[in-house]
């Protein structure tokens, strides 16, 4: 379920999701008329970093609840990836590129 | 009870003490001097600190368009990082952002030298005379010190979560 906002620029607010795509999206109606779908953001299991690293990761950049946090790491590493955000392209390539920087593998697609 | 302090504590005024032994200090610097030049070439092993954001040939494009957009960024960012380290590799007392470096730096090393070696998940160190021992060993402790950055960062976050960081 999706709630529409103004038309003016949507601040995207990335909410808690579950690996099956999306939670809820708030974006403007220019936007979702002119993409259609958002963009997941997507964490790939790796066998370097620290189980404790990734959950402080998705804490500190998505200020997910450390129960959350926990939730989405272990589904990384048991399923070999999870969905951790979603939004607009601009939006998620930033999210990836945040989450480059801290030494996880991200990509994105979109979804549908 | 004496509870045994771990090797990063949070001060009162905001900063962190530091208590490692110079041995531990001289490998971490040393480490961070070598990969410093290796962050400019394209390695195998420094691969792994620019990850694709798009898989896929369909995607081709968009990838290019991404890797233009963040890889002197991220160079950059490494580069500050291990410059931190290698400064502060002797301090007692490390600001926020400092150890911040020494958390993003130390990372950064971890998995270069984890990819060089093929770490897998739940391997076993190698065998008393194997060429990687020295490596694996440095590894290890690279490890140990990074844990013990995460313990003390992690433990100053709400655990219901914040609202998102404003960029």
């Amino acid at each position: 379920m999706t709630r529409l906002r103004s038309m003016r620029s949507a601040r995207l607010r990335t909410t808690e999701v579950e690996t099956a795509p999306v939670g809820d999206l708030d974006f403007d109606l220019e936007e979702s008329v002119a993409t259609d779908q958002p963009w997941l953001v997507i964490v790939w299991n790796d066998p370097i970093n620290l189980m404790s690293f990734v959950t402080f990761v998705f804490q500190k950049l998505f200020g997910y609840s450390k129960e959350k946090a926990t939730k989405l790491m272990m589904d990384v590493h048991l399923k070999g990836r999870a969905v951790v955000a979603s939004g607009t392209r601009e939006r998620a390539e930033l999210d990836v590129y945040r989450l480059h920087e801290h030494g996880l593998w991200a990509t994105m697609e979109q979804s549908g | 009870m004496m509870v045994f302090a771990g090797p990063f504590k949070r001060r009162r005024d905001g900063r962190y003490a530091v208590r490692l032994d110079p041995k531990v200090r001289t490998v971490l610097a040393s480490v961070a001097e070598q990969l410093g030049p290796m962050i400019d070439t394209e390695d195998d092993a420094t691969a792994r600190l620019f990850p694709p954001a798009y898989l896929g040939e369909e995607r081709a494009v968009e990838e290019t368009g991404y890797r233009s957009l963040v890889d002197e960024a991220l160079r950059n960012h490494h580069h500050r990082s291990l410059g931190v380290l290698i400064d502060t590799a002797s301090a007692d007392v490390l600001t926020a952002e400092e150890l911040g470096a020494w958390l993003s730096s130390i990372g950064a090393m971890r998995l270069v030298l984890g990819t060089r070696l093929d770490v897998s998940e739940d391997m076993d160190p190698p065998a008393a005379g194997d060429p990687t021992e020295a490596e694996f060993a440095v590894y290890s402790l690279l490890s140990a010190v990074q844990a013990a950055i995460i313990d003390v960062l992690a433990s100053e976050l709400p655990d219901e979560g914040a609202p998102e960081r404003a960029l």
